[in-house]
């Protein structure tokens, strides 16, 4: 392995993937900061230009989006107290109440220093970890990964909906809309209604844009009568209240390793994501506080504890994907697109058919938290002056980036009729309360299951208790099974416990 | 806006879809013999979706029959929608438009379009940035993606 890694480490150190992990640090920084645009935005909206370079570039650029755009929400979190992403709600909390003491600085610094910290951690997890998983996952054949893939679809649909059948339903809909065109088992076309432009199916990136991006769109023109906040870096007379000292970085040192422990964890789970990551950790941080009084008016731990916690899903989120082939969020639901498109496949496979280039990816992985430390730290003033733009000035841009990205991927017109058909699905679903990303994984997942399925039947015959003879199916049934269980006592919890706060507040 | 009402909606159309995929044999053509057969998965999802889809109806059906009020995320807030619909239009009109005037005439046009929806009114950088985006677009993408957007053909 560590022969694979040093291999990944000289793939990675060439000038290419240098400049691509710069430029996406740079992009996903600037688009985080900005209000009204998240990571997972930034990664689609880069993700066509990526498809004309090599897998190296394009993936490790896409990475490091990703982790600098989830850092980047910080930034409007801390500032003018508008979470870029739910994940940064907490950061907001304490962040926000340091810039009105005049302590920016320090709060901008500590999600800075906590978020590469909780970053590196899962990424080194992931490498060591990865591997020896996708080993025990070759083991499955059709019947254990048909299994698999069921128990991935009940978990991220109970687990990611707004309820559990709303959920579910998202991800069938995406299951049905993944069976339009030629089936690739048997070449029958299905769906099409005579149209021949159906018969491919419908093109992954315009609608990977219009159900997830454009929404977004949509939600800033709704508010644009909102007043625009300007970013301002507060200072302090005291130089002290303007950095974090390696005093205070070492006395939050240990919140910060439980913290990306739990984000690591969490992460690694399908369907939970950042903001469970970030909401545990930022708990578990204050129980065993000194003073857990003071987290949520400006409590430097309470900063570290949230951002390392979220930063950590985004390394620990690969591991499903690259060993089992199951993106656990919505971002790797994006990010297993990009690689499918790359020609990469993920799954155990992937170790073995790809090895040089999944290194590389893992090098880039850690070598982007160096970068993203350097240049967040040397252009704090750059990025708050590119998050301050107005949004006139940046929507028309999104605009025009979503139609040519949309071009690009076919370099045809009826693509474009796809992103506006799915822009309106999309913003739709989620008005009902569908999970536009549970719908994606449902998509992406589905060619994987019929092909799987097709083949369990081929072993099978018509032994149809085959399909339970290996421990690992009864694995799957007895997991999907817990995970519904203990999504509905969450809920019920949840709505239990909120149903006497909305008796007080009438 | 009451979302239970859009829900009963919602879920009665999906049950007829899927209605139509149990019982249709016209949905698939042509291919080749399988164990599985074409159909199999489809129709299984739609069974699913049957059952989700009522479940969700039926909830919400129970609420407006016991006369509660929306709460929460039961209620859809329409406020702005109106630019939502211009914005759609915008995008209709940019995909109608650009195969005849191409990317480079419509897309300044388009840009300033949505700048003004979004309150913007400062013309000298919303212009100079509707014509600086779409010629950084054009010729990057032509030059290192090698993808041609469309041109004029009129």
């Amino acid at each position: 392995m560590f022969d694979n890694i040093i291999s990944g480490f000289s793939s990675i150190l060439a000038v290419g993937p240098i400049l691509g992990i710069i430029a996406g640090v740079v992009i996903g920084i600037t688009f985080g900061a900005i209000p009204g645009i998240s990571a997972i935005m930034a990664i689609a909206i880069i993700l066509p230009m990526t498809f004309y370079v090599d897998p190296i570039i394009g993936i490790t650029m896409l990475l490091a989006v990703y982790k600098a755009g989830i850092y980047g929400g910080s930034i409007s979190a801390i500032l003018i107290n508008t979470p870029g992403a739910a994940a940064s709600f907490l950061t907001a909390l304490d962040g926000h109440a340091l810039t009105k003491a005049g302590k920016a600085g320090k709060a901008l610094d500590m999600s800075l220093f906590a978020s590469v910290s909780g970053e590196m951690l899962a990424t080194l997890v992931l490498i060591l970890v990865a591997a020896p998983i996708s080993l025990i996952s070759l083991q499955a054949g059709p019947i254990e990964k048909v299994f698999l893939l069921l128990f991935a679809f009940t978990v991220i649909g109970s687990m990611a909906g707004e309820s559990i059948p709303r959920g579910l339903l998202s991800c069938c809909l995406g299951m049905l809309f993944a069976m339009v065109g030629m089936s690739t088992i048997t070449g029958a076309s299905r769906f099409t209604f005579g149209y021949t432009e159906l018969m491919g199916g419908f093109t992954f990136t315009p609608m990977l844009i219009g159900i997830l991006v454009m929404p977004e769109v949509f939600n800033v023109i709704r508010r644009r009568k909102v007043p625009h906040h300007e970013m301002t870096i507060t200072h302090s007379p005291n130089p002290a209240d303007n950095r974090i000292s390696f005093k205070e970085y070492r006395s939050v040192f240990g919140t910060i390793l439980k913290s990306s422990g739990i984000g690591t964890f969490v992460g690694a789970l399908p369907g939970l994501g950042s903001s469970t990551a970030a909401f545990i950790a930022y708990g578990e941080a204050k129980r065993t506080a000194k003073k857990p009084e003071e987290y949520g008016k400006g409590s430097v731990e309470g900063i570290a504890a949230a951002e390392s916690a979220n930063n950590a899903v985004c390394g620990s989120s690969m591991i499903p994907m690259l060993t089992l082939s199951i993106p656990g969020d919505d971002v790797a639901a994006l990010l297993m697109g990009a690689f499918l498109i790359h020609g990469l496949t993920p799954g155990p496979m992937i170790f073995f058919e790809h090895t040089e280039t999944i290194y590389a990816i893992f090098a880039g992985f850690l070598i982007t938290d160096l970068f993203l430390l350097g240049i967040a730290r040397a252009g704090f003033k750059f990025f708050v002056k590119m998050a301050s733009l107005r949004r006139y000035y940046i929507f028309p841009c999104v605009t025009v980036f979503a139609f040519t990205g949309a071009f690009t991927a076919g370099q045809n017109m009826d693509d474009i009729l796809v992103l506006i058909a799915f822009t309106v699905m999309g913003y739709g679903m989620k008005l009902v309360g569908l999970n536009p990303a549970v719908f994606i994984i449902g998509f992406i997942l589905t060619p994987f299951l019929e092909q799987n399925l097709d083949q369990a039947m081929s072993i099978v015959g018509t032994d149809y208790h085959l399909f339970f003879a290996s421990p690992f199916s009864w694995v799957f049934i007895a997991l999907s099974v817990f995970f519904v269980y203990s999504s509905m006592r969450v809920r019920s919890k949840t709505s239990k416990k909120a149903a006497p706060d909305i008796e007080k507040t009438a | 806006m009451d979302r239970r009402i859009i829900d009963i909606g919602l879920s009665t159309f999906l049950i007829i879809v899927s209605l139509i995929i149990l019982t249709n044999d016209n949905l698939v053509e042509g291919g080749a013999e399988s164990d599985l057969g074409s159909m199999f998965l489809p129709r299984v999802v739609a069974g699913l979706i049957i059952l989700f889809a009522a479940t969700i109806a039926i909830q919400s059906l129970r609420k407006l029959a016991q006369g509660s009020k929306p709460e929460g995320q039961e209620v859809i807030i329409t406020n702005g929608f109106s630019g939502i619909f211009i914005y759609i239009g915008i995008f209709i009109v940019y995909w109608l438009v650009v195969p005849y005037v191409g990317f480079m005439v419509a897309t300044p046009f388009i840009m300033i379009s949505v700048a003004l929806l979004l309150g913007g009114r400062n013309w000298v950088p919303i212009v100079a940035t509707s014509l600086i985006t779409p010629l950084l677009i054009y010729y990057g993408s032509r030059e290192f993606l090698r993808v041609y957007l469309p041109t004029w053909t009129l």
